[in-house]
């Protein structure tokens, strides 16, 4: 079977006017994302997450370099069908509802009728906009309220896979667990969740596996298990051990030459091995 | 199918949202404040009471219909980029032209339903005019069927159709900068300097052609340049000929409702073919 999405060599260059050259946003990215996963793309403000994003979405046209959806070739219908799609800071039509706004989705993606109807009642259940909520106009909803619109949005034609570009960006810490939470039941659903954010912790927590952009370079790639565990420690969880136990278990390894680091979890948080990853003068 | 539903989508969603902005609503009525306010004016013999009110109600039309048409256009794509609600529309499985098409068959039927309401308006103000003549004037049959016969001018209909292709044909033009286009003003503008263009280029190519002067190959490549860009919008004076009360054939009608119907699929696939390279 093929895999969610796969990149190679994806390039995007932007004209920047006349006679003033080019910027290149990204550059020759490549990429596996497989079915089910929930895959993070991180990276400062410019790294070329968006782009990345939009170039698989089929809404930027690469400069080289090819993007596949399941198989087929980014930007074509066939690709898109596979895809739902929430925009960074996303501005919805805001002369609609909730309801009506995931209608309009549905029916630019071929949906209609009683199908249609069910399966809206159904998605402002998922995200909790169900009943008076999901008739009030978006103007009136906050911005965790209308992240959670764009997802049922997003969701309607019953995407393969789920693009959130910040899917938290501005949401207070409640909204934003709501969001991990629906990215936590997505992959119950055998969802492929692809999503950027700079909420370092919120990534840890749901991502299993992360590539890490800077300039539009990959510096990294990776399970998290694998980026984060510092393979030359060793980590034991013991519960019920007593103090003097403890001692005397330091003492049996330091005998026999071993050398105990620190004593508790060894596991780094992803914002630092985030930072350490940036190049010396990025981490200023 | 799927093609038309999801144009009817994009159409729908365009019709909207103009309705459901005031400025709109507010356009809408300033037109019809226009055509009820003329039926005040009563200082002239019955004929001319009728052709001023003819005049003004298809000015306000005009008018209304091409203020409508500017502000619904500078909200078509560049407004959909600017609010960056574009988007969450191309990323489904929708084609660009389907996008194009759906905004145009929203933007043309916002047009088509205030130009119908602003004629309904006219009409009703004619069948006003005529009660209160024929109560005053219309003891002698023959003045009374005179009187019929200027408000229930059938004519008025191939007016009110050539009102709504000139529009239709300003729409095309709307959306076809809209793809090319990065603001709202830019939209505006240059649907506005078309407009004129289209009015004056037939006058300013008499003038030039019937003049007298040899005319050198440049020029003639230059008139020959804008005739074929931009749609002669004089061609639409025949609604004037309509009001002042001169028969218009309906085979001249039809034939510009054809060339209005060629411009227009003429537009919209250039738009189509801009729109489909366009990074979003």
């Amino acid at each position: 079977m093929s895999c969610a999405v796969r990149t190679e060599g994806l390039r995007k260059e932007f004209p920047m006017g006349w006679f003033r050259g080019r910027v290149l946003a990204l550059e020759g990215l490549d990429m596996e994302v497989q079915r089910g996963e929930v895959f993070g793309l991180l990276g400062p403000n410019g790294s070329g997450k968006s782009t990345a994003m939009k170039m698989i979405l089929g809404l930027l046209r690469p400069t080289s370099g090819r993007a596949e959806v399941c198989g087929y070739r980014a930007g074509t219908i066939a690709a898109r069908r596979q895809i739902g799609f929430l925009p960074e800071n996303p501005y919805f039509p805001n002369f609609l509802s909730g309801a009506e706004l995931v209608r309009y989705y549905g029916r630019l993606s071929g949906m209609g009728g009683a199908l249609l109807e069910k399966r809206i009642l159904e998605l402002l259940e998922l995200v909790r906009l169900g009943g008076e909520a999901g008739k009030r106009p978006l103007r009136t909803y906050s911005k965790g309220m209308l992240q959670r619109a764009g997802l049922a949005g997003a969701m309607v034609g019953d995407p393969e896979i789920l693009m959130l570009d910040e899917p938290t960006a501005g949401v207070d810490p409640a909204g934003s667990r709501e969001i991990r939470d629906l990215i936590l039941e997505l992959r119950g659903r055998g969802k492929t969740v692809i999503f950027s954010s700079h909420l370092l912790e919120q990534v840890e927590d749901v991502a299993d596996r992360v590539i890490i952009l800077h300039r539009g370079q990959k510096l990294r790639e990776g399970r998290l298990e694998e980026l984060l565990t510092r393979k030359k420690e060793w980590e034991v969880n013991v519960q019920g051990l007593k103090e003097e136990d403890r001692k005397e278990l330091r003492g049996w390894l330091e005998k026999r030459g071993a050398q105990v680091m620190r004593e508790g979890a060894p596991r780094e948080r992803l914002e630092d091995y985030f930072l350490r990853s940036l190049p010396e003068e990025k981490r200023r | 199918m799927g093609s038309l539903r999801r144009i009817a989508a994009v159409a729908g969603n365009t019709f909207l949202e103009a309705v459901r902005q005031k400025v709109f609503a507010v356009l809408l009525v300033f037109g019809l404040v226009l055509i009820f306010g003329a039926n005040y004016f009563t200082e002239f013999s019955f004929q001319e009471q009728f052709k001023f009110l003819k005049d003004l109600g298809y000015a306000a039309i005009s008018l209304t219909g091409l203020l409508v048409g500017l502000l619904g256009a500078a909200q078509l794509i560049p407004g959909e980029i600017e609010r960056r609600t574009i988007l969450t529309a191309l990323c489904r499985p929708l084609r660009r032209w389907e996008f194009i098409a759906g905004k145009y068959v929203g933007l043309a039927f916002l047009l088509a339903v205030m130009v119908g309401v602003m004629a309904v308006a006219v009409a009703g103000v004619l069948g006003w005019k005529e009660a209160q003549l024929i109560a005053r004037e219309g003891s002698d049959p023959a003045v009374a069927a005179a009187i019929r016969a200027e408000a229930r001018d059938p004519r008025l209909i191939q007016a009110v159709l050539l009102v709504e292709v000139k529009l239709a044909v300003v729409a095309a033009v709307a959306v076809f900068f809209s793809t090319v286009a990065t603001s709202t003003t830019f939209v505006m503008a240059m649907t506005l300097m078309v407009y004129l263009i289209g009015h004056l280029e037939s006058v300013a190519r008499e003038q030039w052609l019937e003049s007298g002067e040899v005319v050198s190959w440049m020029t003639k490549a230059f008139l020959a340049g804008v005739a074929f860009l931009v749609p002669d919008f004089n061609l639409y004076n025949l609604i004037d000929e309509i009001v002042a009360g001169n028969v218009v054939l309906w085979r001249s009608t039809l034939e510009v409702i054809g060339y209005s119907v060629v411009y227009i699929a003429v537009l919209l696939t250039a738009a189509w073919v801009i729109f489909e390279g366009r990074d979003i």
